[in-house]
C-alpha cells in the first residue's frame, strides 16, 4: 500500500489541510482499476466510515495477490468541514462537489476539485459515497446520471436494491460523478443513509456492494453472495408523499419497508398541543425509499418517497 | 399598493415563512395591458444591499402614486427566513436557492418556494434580481448578463445607472438561476451586484434607486417630467476581467479602502502571518483599469479571490 499525498494547503490558523489517498497496486496491469471517494461533506460520517473500512480490508483482510487492479481510495476530501461539524468548506460555505472538474487557477474549491481530479482520472471505475442534498434519509441505492456516457448494466453488479438512473440537471453538470463520466470513467454514486451514529449493518451492506461490484468486475477477486437483481427506477417511479401540515414528524414505517395502499406510515402531531394532527397513508403499493430525516417538518415538506410497485 | 403571500408554509412550532410582494399599479383602471416591472431582492439571505434599494423605490412610489402608469412588484426578502437569521441558503435544507430553478411543485421545499416565485414573476416585462456579492467580497455597482439573451437585456442594462456592465458566457450551471429561468421564460431580467454581504451601502441604494426609475421611465412604467441623469457603464464588451486570487493563506490586508481606477503593478495589498510577522506576498493589480471587486473578509486560503480588475490590456494572469 502506498499513501500517496493529494493535495495541502496551509491555513491562517488552522494545521494545513492535507488530502491523502490509499493506493493498493494490483498485481495484473491490464485489470481494470478503480478509485473511491468518500466524505465530501463534513456531515458524511457513513461515507468516511464505509471508506475508511474499506482501507482496513484492502490492507488487513485480503491478500495482495488477490488484488488484481489498481484499488485508490481517498476516506475524505474535506477534513477541514468533519472537524469542526459544519457540512461545507468551512471559510465559504461551498460545496466541492459542485466545484469538478475544478479549476488550477480558480477558487480554493475549485483548487481542490482540481487536484482530486487529477488523482482519480483515468481509472476504469469510480464509486463515490454521497448522501442525500436534501434533509432525508434512504435505503443504500446507486445514482446513475444519464450523460450519455453511463454503463447502467455495471451499475447492476454493486447488487443494491434500487438504481436512480435519473436525468441531468444544470446543477449537476459540476458534480464529481457527472465529470468523472465525461472523462471516460464508469462512475457511480452510492447514496447514503444521513444518520449521525454509525449502523454497521448498513455500513456493512455498503462495503459489500462495492467489493462484490470490484469482484465481478475483475478489479479483486473476491468472491461474495450475490446481491439483489437491482431494480431501475427514474422520476416517473417515484410517487412523492408531501406533509399537509407542520409540526412533529413520527415516521411510522422507515426506508426499505415494502407497504400497501392505505397503510399507515407515518404521523405529525401538533408540536404545542400533542394531539395526532395527520396521518400518513401510502398512496399506493409500494417501497419507501427515503423519508424525512428531522423531527421538525415544514408544512409541504416531502415528507416520503415511495417507489411504486405493481 | 397591495401586499400578497406568494408562498407560504406553516412552520414546525407556532410560525409561518411567509413570502410576500407587495404590487403598485395606477389608481385608475386602463384599457390596454399594463407593462410590469418584478423587483427582487434576498434570494441570499445574506445580501441586504436590495433591502435598502427596494425600500427606497416604495418610498418613492408612495410619494408619487400620480405617475405609475404600469405595474411594479416588489418581492424583498424571497428567503425571509434567511434574512431574518444571516443565512445565506435556504435554512434546514442548506440548499442556495440560485441554483434551484426553475423548481416544481413536486420537489423539496426549496424548489417549491423557487417556483412559486417564478411562477408569480411569470409575464412581467422586466426583472432586476439585486444581490449584493457575499460577505466576503466588496462590489462597485454592476451589472451581470448572460451571453445568450445580451441582444435583449444589454440595452436595459444601460439604463440602470451601474458603472459596469459585465457580459459573461453562457455556463450549463447557470440554467438554475433566477435570471436564466426568467429569461427563458420571456421576461428581460437583469442581475445587479453591488456593496458587500450583510451590511448596507446607503451611496449605491441610492445610485440603484436612479437607475431603477430611469428603467422604468424608458419603459413607460412611470410617467414624469423628472430628469434621472444616469451615468455611462463601462461594458465587458471592450476589455476583459482579470482575475487575481491569493497565491498564498493567510491574513489579507488591503492598501487601498474602495473600489477605484488602479494602474497596473499599483499595490492592491499584503497577505501576512500574525503568529510570526512575516509577508508572504504583496498583491500587486495586473492590469491598468477598473477594480470592481476587492476581498472584504480578510482570511484567505490559497486561491481566495481578492480582486478582479476590467482593463483593456490582454495579458491576463
Amino acid at each position: 500500500m502506498k499513501k500517496i499525498e493529494i493535495l495541502r494547503i496551509e491555513s491562517l490558523s488552522r494545521a494545513p489541510f492535507v488530502v491523502e489517498g490509499y493506493l493498493f497496486e494490483g498485481s495484473d496491469a491490464t485489470a481494470p482499476s478503480i478509485a473511491i471517494i468518500g466524505a465530501m461533506e463534513g456531515d458524511s460520517i457513513l461515507p468516511l466510515y464505509c471508506a475508511s473500512s474499506l482501507v482496513d480490508f484492502f490492507k488487513n483482510k485480503i491478500e495482495e495477490k488477490k488484488i488484481k487492479g489498481n484499488v485508490l481510495i481517498i476516506p475524505s476530501i474535506n477534513h477541514y468541514a468533519l472537524n469542526i461539524g459544519k457540512r461545507f468548506w468551512p471559510l465559504d460555505n461551498t460545496d466541492l462537489n459542485m466545484m469538478f472538474p475544478g479549476y488550477e487557477l480558480g477558487e480554493t474549491t475549485q483548487r481542490i476539485a482540481k487536484k482530486v481530479f487529477d488523482a482519480i482520472n483515468g481509472y476504469t471505475y469510480g464509486i463515490i459515497l454521497e448522501r442525500r442534498p436534501d434533509p432525508a434519509t434512504c435505503i443504500p441505492y446507486v445514482k446513475l446520471f444519464k450523460s450519455g456516457y453511463e454503463d447502467l448494466k455495471a451499475a447492476k453488479k454493486f447488487g443494491f436494491k434500487m438504481i436512480h438512473h435519473r436525468t441531468v440537471k444544470s446543477i449537476d453538470t459540476v458534480t464529481l460523478q457527472y465529470n468523472w463520466q465525461l472523462w471516460g470513467t464508469k462512475a457511480y454514486s452510492i447514496m447514503c443513509p444521513h444518520e449521525n451514529q454509525i449502523d454497521k449493518k448498513t455500513a456493512s451492506q455498503i462495503n459489500q456492494g462495492m467489493l462484490r461490484f470490484m469482484d465481478k468486475n475483475k478489479v479483486i477477486e473476491h468472491h461474495i453472495f450475490n446481491g439483489y437483481e437491482s431494480t431501475v427506477i427514474n422520476r416517473e417511479s417515484i410517487e412523492v408523499i408531501k406533509a399537509p401540515k407542520s409540526g412533529i414528524f413520527i415516521q411510522i414505517e422507515s426506508a426499505g419497508r415494502y407497504v400497501s395502499k392505505d397503510q399507515v406510515i407515518g404521523e405529525i402531531v401538533h408540536s404545542l398541543e400533542g394531539n395526532v394532527i395527520h396521518t400518513f397513508l401510502a398512496p399506493c403499493d409500494g417501497m419507501i425509499t427515503c423519508f424525512y430525516s428531522t423531527s421538525l417538518i415544514y408544512e409541504n415538506a416531502v415528507a416520503f418517497r415511495i417507489a411504486k410497485i405493481g | 399598493m397591495k401586499t400578497s403571500e406568494i408562498f407560504s408554509s406553516d412552520l414546525p412550532v407556532g410560525e409561518k415563512l411567509s413570502i410576500r410582494r407587495t404590487r403598485f399599479e395606477p389608481a385608475s383602471k386602463r384599457a390596454k395591458k399594463l407593462k410590469r416591472i418584478s423587483i427582487v431582492s434576498g434570494i441570499h439571505g445574506d445580501e441586504l444591499e436590495g433591502q435598502l434599494v427596494i425600500y427606497l423605490l416604495a418610498d418613492w412610489l408612495n410619494k408619487n402614486s400620480e405617475k405609475i402608469i404600469g405595474i411594479v412588484d416588489i418581492y424583498p426578502s424571497v428567503n425571509s427566513l434567511g434574512v431574518d437569521t444571516i443565512t445565506r441558503g435556504f435554512p434546514l435544507y442548506e440548499v442556495d436557492l440560485n441554483r434551484t430553478f426553475p423548481g416544481s411543485p413536486n420537489e423539496f421545499l426549496p424548489g417549491q418556494v423557487v417556483y412559486a416565485l417564478s411562477q408569480d414573476i411569470k409575464g412581467s416585462d422586466v426583472a432586476i434580481d439585486i444581490h449584493s456579492s457575499n460577505i466576503f467580497l466588496r462590489e462597485i455597482p454592476q451589472i451581470r448578463i448572460n451571453k445568450e439573451f445580451s441582444k435583449s437585456t444589454l440595452p436595459l442594462a444601460k439604463q440602470l445607472n451601474c458603472d459596469f456592465i459585465w457580459i459573461h458566457d453562457a455556463v450549463t450551471v447557470l440554467e438554475s438561476t433566477f435570471s436564466h429561468t426568467l429569461n427563458s421564460m420571456g421576461t428581460k431580467t437583469l442581475v445587479v451586484e453591488m456593496g458587500v454581504g450583510m451590511r448596507l451601502t446607503k451611496e449605491y441604494g441610492h445610485q440603484l434607486l436612479l437607475g431603477i426609475l430611469n428603467l422604468m421611465k424608458k419603459e413607460a412604467i412611470i410617467e414624469c417630467k423628472d430628469d434621472f441623469i444616469t451615468r455611462e457603464a463601462f461594458s465587458s464588451e471592450v476589455g476583459e476581467v482579470f482575475y487575481l486570487n491569493a497565491p498564498k493563506s493567510g491574513l489579507f490586508v488591503p492598501s487601498l479602502d474602495h473600489c477605484a481606477i488602479i494602474q497596473k503593478d499599483q499595490k492592491i495589498g499584503d497577505i501576512v502571518d500574525p503568529l510570526t510577522g512575516t509577508i508572504y506576498c504583496e498583491l500587486k493589480s495586473p492590469a491598468e483599469g477598473i477594480l470592481f471587486t476587492l476581498r472584504e473578509y480578510p482570511v484567505v486560503y490559497e486561491g481566495s479571490l481578492i480582486a478582479r480588475i476590467f482593463g483593456e490590456n490582454s495579458e491576463k494572469n
